[in-house]
C-alpha cells in the first residue's frame, strides 16, 4: 500500500488536507480511528421527534454517567447527538492532580466537523502578533497577509454566512448573506453602539449556508438548529457535506475507518517518516501504511499523542517543546439578563447561530484590566418556552396556561478570553496507564493563570454594563472560567515558530526536524486569540497542503 | 444520491426521506419496571398539567415516563427514592381523597418546595420530570405547544398575540429559556 500522502484523521482539518492534496493530483490515504458515517444515510436521529426517543432527547442519565461522564458535561451532548460523541469509558485520558480538563471528542468519520458549533472567525494581526507584543509564547512566523488568501478560499468553499462590519480585529471574509439579528439583538446592537462606538454586536458568522450550492448537493439552511445530529441538507460545513465528496470526486482518495494510528514510522538515515502504524480495531491487528509524506490531522491533542508515542521523548521534538504550551479559551456565562419591552414581539424558526461582540480591548491601546490580550462575547437573545416552568411555582390549569405561551425575553453573553501559552500547560504520556489498544494514555496538565481570570472579570463587568445600557435587568453573571476544555478549542502542543530550537513546526506547518511531516490541526497554534479557531486551522491546512505539493514536485521532500 | 435539478426538488426528496426515516423501526422503547407508584405518579402528573383543550399529563403517560426517568437517574435523582418520598409526603390516603383535596395538598407541597423548604426539595426534580415528560410528548410538544421540525426560514421579528402558542421545537429556548 503506497501513497503520496497519508492524512491521519477525517475531521475539520483532515477533510481539508485530503481535498487539497487529492485535487493537486496526489494519491492520498485517509486513516480514521472511528466508524464510518455516511452523509444523509447515517444521521440516525436527524428526523426524530423528542417523543420518538426513549428518553425524550434528554438521554439516559445512568448510561451517560457510566459511558459519557465527560461528554455529558457539554451542552451539545444530548440523546440526539450522543452517536456523534466519544464513549469516555472506552477512551480514557488522565489529568494532573490540580487539573480539571474536559476533553470533548468525536471519534468517527468526519470527527468534530459533525458536532462543531460552526462559528467561523478570521484572526487578525492583533492575534498573530500577540506573542511578539507581550513576550509570552513564541512569535508566530506568519501574519494576517500570509493567511488571508487561504481564508478566502476556505470560506468560499465551505459556505459562511455573516455580516461585513469593517473591523480590524475581526476581518471580513467571503460571506454569504448574513442570518438576521432578532428584534432584541437589533435593539441591543444599537444601544451598545450609541454608548461604545468601538463595540460591535453582529450576527454570528457561521458555516451554515444561506445560499445553496446545488452543484455540490448542498441546500440552504432550513433553520432547524439541530445541526450536530448531522444535516441531510448539507447546509452546514462538515467533512461529509463538503470536503470528502470533493476529495472522492478526484478518484485519488482511499479512506480507511476503524483504524487507530499509534505511531509514525521514522527512518533516521533519511530523516524522513515513511508512513504510519495503525491498529485495525475490527480485526485487532496491527498494520502499516507507507507514503511519501504524512499530514497529522487527528485533532490537536491526538496529533501530539501520536508524536509522543512515535519515539522515546517524542518524534520531531529536537526542541523539547512538543506537548507544551497547550491552550483553551477561558469561558464563562458573563451575564444573563431579562430584556423587558419586547412582550409583543416574537420570532419564527431556529437560527443556528447566535451573536458575537468581537474583542474591543487591548487593541491599539493597552486598556485591559490586568491582562494584555483579548476577550469577546457570544450569545444571543431568546424567548423562554416550557422550561421556564422549572423555575415557576404553581400547578394546574393556570400554570399550564402560562406555559402555553412564549415567556419573557432574555439575553445571554458568554465571554471567551484569550489563553496565554504557558510551558507548564502540557501533554505527556501517562507512564503507567494504557487504553484498550495498549497505547499509553494521554495526560493533561493545565491551569488558567491570572490573565484569563482578569479578562473574565472585566468581561463580567462589561457584559452587565452593556445589557443594562440596553434596558436589561441582569439576573446573573460569572467571572470564574469553567474547567479547561469547556470552550472545546483545545490547541497547541506542536507550535509553529521561527526557531527550530524553540518550536516544532515552521511557517508551512512542517516539522523543523522532518521535512515530510506536516501537522496542520490545532496543535500548530502558537497563540489562541479569543475567537473560534477552526477556520484558521482550515486555512493553515490548505496553505500547508499547497506548500507541501510544491516541495514534493520540486523533489525537496 | 440522485442528481437534483432544483433546490425545490431536492427539498421534496429530503422531505420524502425524512418520512421514510420516521417510520423506520426504532430501537424498542425503554420500559420501566412495573411500579406500585404508577397510579400516584399518573395522578400527580395530571394535577400539575390537567386537561384543558388538550389532554393532561397523566392521560398521555407522563406518570410512567417519570418512573422510567427516576429509574435511570434523570435530573439528578439517582440515589434517592423519589417516588416513595412523594407517597409519604402526600400521605397514604392521597389517591382516595376528593379532587379538591388532592389538588390543594399538591399545591401546598409545591409552594413549600419553591419557598425553599428543604424537606420538600425532592419535589422540584419530580416536577421537572413531569414537565419534561409532558412537553416532549407528542401531545404536549405538538398539540399543546407547537412543534416544527423543519421551519425552513427565520423571521426575526413577528407580532406576538396573547393567544400565540410557544414552540417546543425552539431548542435554544428549551436550553436557555
Ligand atoms: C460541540 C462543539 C462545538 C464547537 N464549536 C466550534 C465553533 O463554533 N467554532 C470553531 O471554530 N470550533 C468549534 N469547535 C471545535 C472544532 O470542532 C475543532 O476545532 C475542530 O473539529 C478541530 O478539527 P480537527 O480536524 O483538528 O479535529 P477533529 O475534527 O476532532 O477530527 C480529528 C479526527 O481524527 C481522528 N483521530 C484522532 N486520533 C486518531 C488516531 N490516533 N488515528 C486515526 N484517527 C484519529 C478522530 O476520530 C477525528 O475524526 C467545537 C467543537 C465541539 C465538539
Ligand atoms: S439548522 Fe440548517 S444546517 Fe443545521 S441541521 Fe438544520 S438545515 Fe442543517
Amino acid at each position: 500500500m503506497d501513497f503520496d500522502a497519508i492524512v491521519v484523521g477525517s475531521g475539520i482539518t483532515g477533510g481539508w488536507a485530503a481535498k487539497e492534496l487529492t485535487e493537486a493530483g496526489l494519491k492520498v490515504l485517509m486513516i480514521e480511528r472511528g466508524r464510518e458515517i455516511r452523509h444523509q444515510q447515517d444521521y440516525t436521529t436527524e428526523m426524530k421527534m423528542p417523543w420518538d426517543m426513549p428518553f425524550r432527547g434528554h438521554g439516559d442519565s445512568d448510561l451517560f454517567d457510566r459511558d459519557y461522564a465527560v461528554q455529558r458535561l457539554n451542552r451539545h451532548f444530548t440523546e440526539f447527538t450522543q452517536p456523534h460523541f466519544v464513549n469516555d469509558a472506552q477512551n480514557p485520558y488522565q489529568t494532573g492532580p490540580d487539573t480539571r480538563f474536559t476533553w470533548f471528542r468525536s471519534y468517527q468519520l468526519g470527527g468534530r466537523s459533525l458536532t462543531w458549533g460552526r462559528q467561523t472567525y478570521r484572526w487578525s494581526d492583533y492575534d498573530f502578533a500577540a506573542n511578539a507584543r507581550d513576550g509570552q509564547g513564541t512569535d508566530w512566523p506568519i501574519r494576517y497577509a500570509d493567511i488571508a488568501p487561504w481564508y478566502d478560499k476556505v470560506e468560499s468553499f465551505i459556505g459562511v454566512s455573516g455580516a461585513k462590519e469593517g473591523l480590524k480585529q475581526l476581518p471580513d471574509g467571503q460571506f454569504q448573506p448574513p442570518m438576521a439579528l432578532n428584534v432584541v439583538e437589533t435593539h441591543v446592537r444599537a444601544e451598545i453602539a450609541k454608548r461604545w462606538p468601538e463595540r460591535c454586536l453582529t450576527v454570528g458568522r457561521t458555516a451554515n449556508m444561506t445560499e445553496g450550492k446545488p452543484e455540490e448537493g448542498r441546500a440552504p439552511c432550513q433553520n432547524r438548529s439541530i445541526c450536530a445530529r448531522g444535516c441531510s441538507y448539507g447546509a452546514y460545513f462538515s467533512t461529509q457535506s463538503s470536503t470528502l465528496p470533493a476529495a472522492m470526486k478526484t478518484g485519488n482518495l482511499t479512506v480507511i475507518t476503524d483504524a487507530v494510528v499509534e505511531a509514525l514510522d521514522y527512518d533516521p538515515a533519511t530523516r524522513r517518516v515513511t508512513g504510519v502504524r495503525y491498529i485495525d480495531t475490527k480485526t485487532r491487528t496491527r498494520k502499516t501504511a507507507r507514503a511519501r509524506m504524512v499530514f497529522l490531522n487527528a485533532g490537536s491533542f491526538n496529533s501530539v499523542h501520536i508524536l509522543l508515542n512515535s519515539a522515546p521523548g517524542g518524534l520531531a521534538n529536537s526542541s523539547g517543546v512538543l506537548g507544551t504550551h497547550i491552550m483553551d479559551h477561558a469561558t464563562t456565562l458573563s451575564a444573563a439578563a431579562l430584556m423587558p419591552g419586547f412582550e409583543h414581539h416574537t420570532t419564527f424558526g431556529n437560527r443556528p447561530t447566535g451573536i458575537v461582540i468581537p474583542r474591543y480591548c487591548n487593541m491599539d491601546q493597552m486598556d485591559g484590566i490586568g491582562h494584555a490580550r483579548g476577550f469577546s462575547f457570544q450569545g444571543g437573545a431568546l424567548q423562554s418556552t416550557w422550561t421556564q416552568g422549572n423555575r415557576m411555582a404553581g400547578i394546574g390549569a393556570e400554570y399550564k396556561e402560562k406555559l402555553r405561551h412564549p415567556g419573557p425575553w432574555r439575553m445571554v453573553l458568554v465571554g471567551f478570553s484569550d489563553c496565554v501559552p504557558r510551558a507548564t500547560n502540557r501533554l505527556t504520556l501517562d507512564p503507567v496507564k494504557t487504553d484498550a489498544h495498549g497505547l499509553p494514555q494521554l495526560r493533561v496538565d493545565f491551569a488558567f493563570g491570572k490573565e484569563e481570570h482578569a479578562a473574565l472579570a472585566q468581561a463580567k463587568a462589561e457584559a452587565a454594563e452593556m445589557l443594562i445600557a440596553a434596558g436589561g435587568k441582569v439576573l446573573m453573571g460569572f467571572d470564574q472560567p469553567g474547567p479547561a476544555g469547556t470552550a472545546i478549542h483545545e490547541m497547541g502542543g506542536a507550535r509553529m515558530g521561527h526557531d527550530p530550537k524553540t518550536s516544532v513546526l515552521n511557517k508551512w506547518s512542517q516539522s523543523h526536524d522532518i521535512a515530510n511531516l506536516f501537522v496542520t490541526d490545532g496543535a500548530q497554534m502558537s497563540s489562541s486569540a479569543c475567537q473560534n479557531p477552526s477556520l484558521t486551522y482550515m486555512a493553515l491546512t490548505a496553505r500547508a497542503a499547497h506548500a507541501a505539493v510544491g516541495m514534493l514536485r520540486e523533489g525537496r521532500i | 444520491m440522485p442528481k437534483m435539478k432544483s433546490t425545490m426538488e431536492r427539498r421534496e426528496f429530503l422531505a420524502g426521506m425524512a418520512l421514510l426515516m420516521a417510520v423506520a423501526p426504532m430501537a424498542a422503547h425503554a420500559k420501566p419496571a412495573p411500579s406500585p407508584y404508577q397510579p400516584l405518579l399518573r395522578e400527580v402528573a395530571q394535577l400539575v398539567i390537567p386537561r384543558s383543550a388538550t389532554p393532561g399529563a397523566g392521560e398521555v403517560g407522563v406518570g410512567a415516563f417519570v418512573l422510567l426517568a427516576l429509574d435511570h437517574g434523570l435530573e439528578g435523582t439517582r440515589g434517592f427514592d423519589h417516588a416513595a418520598w412523594l407517597k409519604t409526603a402526600l400521605g397514604t390516603g392521597f389517591l382516595t381523597q376528593p379532587l379538591a383535596r388532592r389538588r390543594s395538598a399538591l399545591a401546598a407541597l409545591d409552594a413549600r418546595a419553591f419557598a425553599g423548604d428543604a424537606a420538600a426539595k425532592p419535589w422540584l426534580a419530580i416536577k421537572r420530570l413531569i414537565l419534561l415528560g409532558y412537553y416532549t410528548s407528542e401531545t404536549g410538544g405538538s398539540k399543546e405547544l407547537q412543534y416544527v421540525h423543519v421551519p425552513g426560514r427565520y423571521d426575526p421579528d413577528l407580532p406576538l398575540k396573547p393567544t400565540d402558542r410557544a414552540f417546543s421545537s425552539d431548542w435554544t429556548a428549551v436550553d436557555f429559556g
